[in-house]
């Protein structure tokens, strides 16, 4: 069973160096085309626009087509859910075991 | 290997001996006063099967929000050393049905304990492509970009 197919799709889309440079690039509110894209990061369209899709199917960016150019911005939703996935886990353990520290002193748990 | 999966290990000394440690995991009774985030939140042990190929089930109780209901089966269990177990958020959860695994390994340490608690298969790295040293930089990546909390729109 598996019901987070985005969560999957979000951490496939970081697991690579180019598309978190791309992320960065459209930090802070910025919006770039496609052969903005290209230039900045010197790889072929085909290349850039296989990474964009990846992106976009991950929900990380949202595509704004303009005529002929393709606009492209950061949707924070799915970097918020699997953030959360991953600090809720490392929230969940350190205050177990600060709990557990407290019940093996014999202290005053809760 | 952590290259490949999202994973996240605490690490902390106890002043006690592995086979007390260990006893606090073993027995429902005290995991019920333990194993939750923060004392507001409790947990109520609904199954516990603490053998190899048993299973636990555990209702934690929020405050103002909906119970979260966590499962799993235990595949090692090494007193006073090593504990494995599944660890599975049930629905309705936004992060329900990701089979994801505990290890927790107790050490002799001196007077007390080393505990380390790994939890790892946090993304199914089976549905992705392998991605050497993708992994870490993209938890690291994300914790930065989160970091920068308001300095984006969405």
């Amino acid at each position: 069973m598996h019901l987070s197919p985005n969560l999957d799709l979000t951490f496939h889309a970081l697991a690579d160096g180019t598309r978190r440079s791309m992320i960065h690039e459209l930090a802070n509110g910025r919006t770039r085309s496609a052969g903005e894209l290209g230039r900045q990061f010197r790889s072929a369209q085909p290349t850039i626009s296989k990474h964009l899709k990846v992106l976009e199917d991950a929900g990380i960016v949202e595509r704004n087509v303009e005529g002929r150019v393709h606009q492209f911005r950061l949707r924070r939703t799915a970097l918020e859910q699997a953030g959360r996935w991953i600090a809720r886990h490392q929230a969940f353990w350190e205050g177990a075991v600060d709990q557990l520290d407290r019940l093996l002193r014999g202290g005053r748990e809760r | 290997m952590i290259a490949d999966k999202s994973c996240t290990e605490i690490r902390r000394r106890l002043a006690h001996s592995p086979e007390k440690v260990f006893a606090a995991f073993a027995k429902a009774e005290l995991v019920a006063r333990w194993l939750t985030p923060s004392p507001e939140i409790t947990l109520t042990v609904i199954e516990f099967d603490f053998r190899e190929g048993g299973s636990y089930r555990f209702a934690y109780h929020v405050p103002r929000a909906a119970t979260v209901i966590v499962a799993g089966w235990y595949s090692v269990i090494r007193p006073p050393s090593k504990i494995v177990f599944s660890w599975v958020i049930e629905p309705p959860d936004e992060h329900a049905g990701i089979e994801s695994e505990v290890t927790v390994a107790i050490t002799s340490d001196g007077t007390g304990s080393e505990l380390v608690i790994r939890h790892e298969k946090l993304v199914r790295t089976d549905a992705i492509e392998r991605h050497s040293a993708g992994w870490r930089g993209a938890v690291d990546h994300l914790t930065e970009l989160l970091a920068q909390e308001g300095r984006y729109d969405g």
